[in-house]
């Protein structure tokens, strides 16, 4: 492991290296020799009117969320994770831990099947039926499920919460009776970083058998 | 993100034309199965093609009718379209039987979410999983002139066919469907053509910033797999370095095909330890025409890692592959 | 299952004492309101330019195309703002508590610094009228770098010629600006050693693990006239508003800061973070509330992570199995900038009189380091803790033996308020089976899949202090509210605290609701870190509501329309005795020889953390902290290349955390006391979990194979390097 932390003394080969790291790392990255530097500061609004952000392409679309019918226009860029947080009301309990496909708090159900809303376009949803934790609970009435993550402590900060209690809805509703080993197979895609891992498959557990204060039954 | 076109398509020509027509225009335009993968380089500036540009168009393949069945030839083999999700490969009951190997590779990708919507075409073709490309180094797979694994942090890279790139290729089905003797179809613009999987991959000394055959404007549309001879059976076996939901440090795909306790032939493709599925003859051949005790699965083992050239950090891969092989072979084979 | 109830010595109360689910619970099950989920109409989404360079030289910055580019409100850098300093600079540790260290240091951490010292560090802030405007604004700012010298490695920064960090040199200064290390003599450490029958010495490292909390970092600031409104995730919002202010150049009234739900907490939150100067900043610039989000690998690169160490060890003992002396040296990895203190802990827990330890914080260009979970403790713990058991192996002596002869016990000269290490073992040893379980020959088993066990023990501060609330009991609504300046970051405060108001007041849990998670409404509370909230705000708690009953018994209950309000601002002492909290955890690993896997097969955790106030969430604090320190012992590290700097595994999948499948089950069993302190005897738990999990999975990772793994994280490869 040292060796892979050594800073080995300068040679031209490692000068190339970081010379040509800097040149193709994408714009953001982009070190170059470059005109006089330009008077920095808060730039101020030009003209009286606001400027507006440049047009993105975009395309009507029709889909369904929690059941209702939704008709609107979306930047084709957009993410379903973006969209559902940011340009419809009310559904920013589906959480963006990564954006990466790495952590699964974005995790919402697309047909019955969960999905990372963080690595999926809005655009793609056209004539499909999205389903988010804002879905459990449509009256507050909470679900068997979202009654046994209570029961069982299975939130410590939360965030993770919505996508584990999306990806293990879908658990339940494919095999009401799984074993322990099932739900983790089946939940791996959640990452919990307070690792709280073993009550969220007890609460999982206890849904599946119907133990919770409320009793079972969807 | 940056600002992109969703096109949809109605056929894969028209897919094929899409891409061509933004190349005349100057812009770039790719194709997408799930997107999981694609849309990480979008966010990351990666380019998805080497030396191309960021994306100005994306095709969504899911938009083609018929790409996305799994279908049971009359001979007993499979037709897979290239946007079956590896969710459908890993619950087809005929897939589970007769191509474990194909359903076992296909459940140890990632986690549920991303098989859900991800592709068998979108596996086979994602790019490499090295963290030098991952981190935007201008590295062969993104179209510049080195490899910085070779004399840098290399754990995770090739121990076989490395040079002048030493990436190992990420795809746990490409090793499944080597082994099964899979065949690939592919539509461009001379139209479709049928490319084996042992000649779909490339190796780096022939292109070193492809990982694959496909050019930009051809799309990847499907997958078949000739029925297994009787006695055959397979599997796959993935080792990472946490329990799920990272790709192979080292893998195995084995198919025998058993006669009694006989083996008649014998598949061993590796995964995760060469820039391409790496079929190790040298360990087939020995179990050709014998037993499958366990002094022949160690000697399968050790012939498989035979040939293997370990780069500064990663000797650790050469004998956890031979275990690899030797376990996975064993246990096939004795499986009643 | 639940976790063992109150031991038969402590009296069963009303309240406190039973597991009940969270006063916020259904809000945690539907999706909770986080910073990020905070909206303002017409706000401004903002984005960072950070450095791809380890050490570099700013030569120019040219923003002008990103300011032509439509949409594009402001733009800083520090050339724009160059006098804002972030927080105390770089000294002593940062010393959120200590507002002259700012004055004091040599080291000051600007808002945005020129040179940049790690990459990832701010560059510039862009503000726009949406998020992919100012991203594409981020990515048009050119900057002209001259690149400096770098380096990653601790031990490499305090060779001669290493490229300097600091003009001052590598190493961290203390308050007074001195290059010293932490620790010093104690008792003769050289007689020690010369009455030593057998010395061992070893080296062991431990990584860099970022404290990776799921909600990414995200800052809404909104100006109202000159009063600073700051929606932002921090464990400690008095600190944080004290914090901000003190570096605005503003009064502590004069911002207010938000957090009610927080994406995870695991420390070095308990203050202000640079982002909060940056969406300020860019609020006032525009006159418009700016929204300041940071992607995971900016978080990642931009926040702070356990500080990776590299210990040399030495002990001394006799055949009789005695140590006689103990000498660490250690250098912590801070990263450029000190924010925190780079200590060690570990040594303390044996009661060896001569010990001697020389601990560097040394500066590198590695992104910066900082308090995760019990600071100075899992990464003190590993050494010592392994390098023990070697030494009862070496005596031959059963680990938990040698642990029993030469832990630290209350003496007449060092007073505890308690001590039950000795029950912790014991129950320990009975609920782990560790006779049967542990190889008195490690290595022993045959075949390639071989078991093992190992086990640690610790103590750990459980100090009580000054803390604040507020109680109103309210005649028209006969409800009882309670004002405490807690957020809750996840082991639910929030309900700790209803719950010894409830208990105190002898009223129903349910008749008492919590105003937390905004200065503007709470009183001062020491913030959600060092396991203090329970503690020291919860004692606040116990005072406030005894003056409202006492009030009640006085005047009576207030009238239609009236309300009887009671504070308390109590610091209690324990009167020179020590307060700690204790632990014995034992784990079984079955470790693949061939395939260098490791699998924990069984894993006990006994805790006396005082009196138990809700058994439920105290269990999972303990699960969790325990599977974070088996993630630190197996998994997490952030690896760069050394030719150019660049960190390669930022981020969840890069640093491999765990996952469902990676968690084994975790067996917790408290040993209930009270010692007489805090609220009905209460002690630490949050970060009591995670000290001993590495120490007791490496040393049954021995047990198992006969290999001692010196080096965190234990991953296959090294597993299969060390048995090759």
């Amino acid at each position: 492991m040292e060796d892979a932390h050594r800073n080995t003394p300068a040679h031209p080969a490692d000068e190339l290296d970081r010379r040509d790291f800097l040149k193709g790392s994408g714009a953001a990255l982009v070190a170059a020799g470059l005109t006089s530097p330009a008077a920095v500061g808060a730039v101020p609004p030009s003209g009286s009117a606001q400027q507006a952000a440049p047009e993105a392409p975009s395309t009507f679309l029709r889909f369904t969320l929690n059941g209702a019918p939704y008709n609107l226009r979306v930047e084709d860029r957009w993410t379903l994770a973006e969209m559902l947080r940011d340009h419809l009301m009310g559904f920013l309990g589906t959480k963006v831990g990564c954006e990466r496909g790495e952590c699964g708090a974005c995790t919402v159900l697309v047909d019955g099947a969960p999905v990372y809303s963080c690595s999926t376009l809005a655009v793609w949803m056209e004539g499909r039926s999205v389903r988010t934790v804002e879905g459990l609970a449509p009256r507050g009435e909470l679900s068997p499920l979202q009654r046994a993550f209570v029961d069982h402590n299975a939130p410590q900060c939360g965030f993770c919460t919505p996508g584990q209690l999306m990806t293990a809805t879908a658990l339940l509703e494919r095999n009401p009776s799984p074993t322990p080993d099932e739900v983790r197979r089946g939940m791996v895609g959640n990452l919990c970083r307070c690792a709280n891992y073993n009550a969220i498959v007890e609460a999982v557990m206890a849904a599946a058998r119907g133990a919770t204060t409320t009793g079972g039954g969807a | 993100m940056r600002a992109f076109a969703n096109r949809n398509p109605r056929t894969v020509q028209e897919a094929v034309a899409i891409v061509q027509v933004a190349r005349g225009e100057g812009r770039t335009a790719y194709v997408a199965g799930g997107g999981t993968d694609l849309l990480q380089l979008v966010k990351d500036h990666i380019p998805n093609r080497p030396g191309r540009g960021e994306l100005d168009v994306l095709i969504n393949l899911k938009s083609v009718p018929a790409l996305d069945r799994i279908e049971v030839t009359p001979a007993g083999g499979l037709s897979l379209g290239a946007l079956v999700t590896l969710t459908e490969l890993v619950e087809h009951a005929t897939v589970r039987e007769r191509f474990a190997a194909l359903a076992e590779a296909a459940s140890v990708v990632a986690t549920p979410q991303i098989r859900n919507v991800g592709t068998v075409g979108g596996n086979l073709a994602q790019r490499p999983w090295c963290w030098y490309f991952r981190n935007g180094f201008p590295c062969f797979k993104a179209g510049g002139d080195r490899c910085f694994s070779a004399g840098g942090e290399n754990q995770l890279h090739a121990i076989f066919g490395g040079g002048p790139s030493y990436i190992v290729h990420p795809s746990d089905l490409a090793p499944a469907l080597v082994a099964l003797g899979a065949m690939f179809r592919i539509t461009g613009a001379a139209g479709e053509r049928m490319v084996s999987a042992s000649d779909f991959f490339v190796l780096p000394r022939t292109d070193a910033l492809r990982e694959n055959v496909l050019a930009d404007d051809d799309v990847l549309v499907g997958v078949d797999v000739p029925a297994p001879a009787l006695g055959t059976r397979s599997t796959y076996h993935k080792i990472m370095d946490r329990e799920a939901w990272t790709h192979a440090l080292s893998s195995a795909a084995v198919v025998l095909e058993m006669d009694g306790d006989l083996c008649r032939r014998a598949s061993v493709v590796l995964g995760g330890v060469a820039p391409i599925p790496w079929r190790v003859p040298e360990a087939e051949a020995l179990l050709v025409g014998r037993r499958v005790t366990p002094e022949l699965a160690r000697e399968v083992g050790a012939a498989a890692v035979a040939g293997a050239r370990p780069l500064a950090k990663n000797a650790y891969k050469v004998p956890l592959t031979r275990s690899v092989v030797e376990r996975t072979v064993l246990a096939l084979a004795s499986r009643a | 299952m639940n976790p063992r109830q109150a031991a038969p010595q402590l009296a069963p109360m009303r309240t406190v004492g039973h597991s009940v689910p969270r006063i916020d619970a259904a809000e945690r099950v539907t999706g909770a309101n986080y910073t990020r989920d905070f909206v303002r109409l017409g706000m401004l989404y903002a984005r960072l330019l950070t450095s791809p360079h380890p050490h570099a030289r700013i030569l120019s910055i040219d923003t002008s195309r990103a300011a032509a580019l439509p949409g594009v409100r402001a733009i800083i850098t520090h050339q724009t703002h160059p006098d804002i300093v972030y927080s105390s600079g770089s000294i002593a540790g940062g010393a959120q508590y200590n507002d002259a260290a700012k004055d004091i240091t040599l080291h000051k951490r600007f808002m945005f610094n020129n040179p940049v010292r790690h990459v990832g560090e701010p560059v510039a802030a862009v503000a726009a009228v949406d998020r992919h405007v100012a991203e594409e604004a981020a990515g048009l700012i050119t900057v002209e770098y001259e690149q400096l010298p770098f380096v990653l490695d601790a031990e490499e920064a305090l060779a001669p010629g290493a490229p300097q960090v600091w003009p001052e040199g590598n190493i961290g200064l203390n308050g007074r600006n001195e290059p010293r290390p932490l620790g010093g003599r104690q008792g003769d450490p050289d007689a020690g050693f010369a009455a030593a029958e057998r010395i061992l010495e070893g080296r062991y490292t431990t990584a860099f693990c970022q404290d990776a909390q799921l909600e990414p970092r995200s800052v809404l600031a909104v100006w109202e006239g000159d009063k600073l409104q700051l929606y932002t995730p921090t464990q400690g919002i008095s600190n944080c508003r004290h914090d901000n202010a003190r570096d605005l150049g503003l009064e502590d009234h004069q911002v207010q800061i938000i957090c009610h739900y927080m994406g995870g907490g695991f420390g070095d939150k308990n203050g202000s973070y640079y982002h909060d100067l940056i969406a300020a900043t860019l609020a006032k610039a525009t006159g418009t509330p700016v929204k300041l989000e940071l992607t995971r690998k900016e978080d990642w690169l931009g926040t702070h992570g356990r500080w990776p160490t590299t210990q040399d060890l030495r002990v001394g003992f006799t055949a009789d199995g005695t140590v006689t002396a103990v000498e660490l040296r250690a250098l912590s990895g801070m990263g450029p900038y000190l924010r925190r203190s780079g200590s060690l802990s570990g040594i303390d827990a044996y009661a060896c009189a001569n010990v001697d330890r020389q601990i560097y914080p040394v500066h590198t260009n590695r992104t910066v380091s900082g308090n995760f979970r019990a600071p100075s403790e899992p990464q003190g713990y590993f050494p010592i803790q392994s390098m023990m058991d070697d030494v009862a192996y070496a005596v031959g002596m059963d680990p938990v033996d040698f642990a029993r002869r030469n832990m630290r016990r209350p003496s007449e000269t060092v007073r505890f308020t308690n001590f039950s290490l000795d029950e912790c073992i014991d129950r320990g040893v009975d609920l782990f089976d560790w006779r049967n379980r542990w190889r008195p020959t490690p290595g022993s088993d045959a075949g390639p899949i071989k078991r093992g066990a190992g086990f640690s023990f610790m103590m750990f501060r459980s100090g009580v202090g000054p803390s604040s609330a507020i109680l109103r009991l309210d005649g028209t609504t006969n409800r009882y509210t309670l004002f405490v300046g807690v957020t809750d970051i996840g082991p639910g405060a929030k309900t700790t605290m209803a719950l010894i108001a409830a208990e105190e007041l002898g009223v129903p849990l349910e008749q008492v609701d919590v105003v937390w998670g905004d200065t503007d409404r709470c009183p001062y509370s020491v913030g959600e870190s060092g396991s203090r909230t329970t503690i020291m705000t919860g004692y606040a708690v116990v005072e406030a509501a005894r003056d409202l009953k006492r009030q009640i018994t006085e005047r009576g209950v207030p009238a239609l329309g009236d309300v009887r309000i009671a504070s308390a601002t109590p610091n209690p002492s324990t009167e020179g005795r020590q307060r700690l909290c204790f632990a014995a955890h034992f784990c079984e690993v079955e470790v693949d020889v061939q395939l260098g896997h490791v699998r924990v097969t069984k894993f006990v955790a006994v805790h006396e953390s005082g009196r138990i106030l809700n058994p439920l969430p105290a269990r999972d604090q303990i699960r969790g902290a325990v599977l974070q320190g088996i993630s630190m012992a197996l998994r997490e590290d952030l690896l760069y290349d050394g030719r150019n700097g660049q960190p390669l595994t930022a981020g969840y999948y890069g640093a491999r955390h765990l996952t469902h499948l990676d968690a084994p089950e975790i067996e917790v069993s408290f040993i209930e006391t009270d010692d007489g302190y805090g609220p009905f005897g209460a002690k630490t738990v949050g970060e009591a979990g995670i000290i001993l999990s590495p120490s007791a999975v490496g040393n049954a990772i021995y047990n198992a194979t006969g290999v001692r793994m010196k080096d965190l994280p234990i991953t296959r490869q090294r597993i299969l390097e060390a048995l090759a």
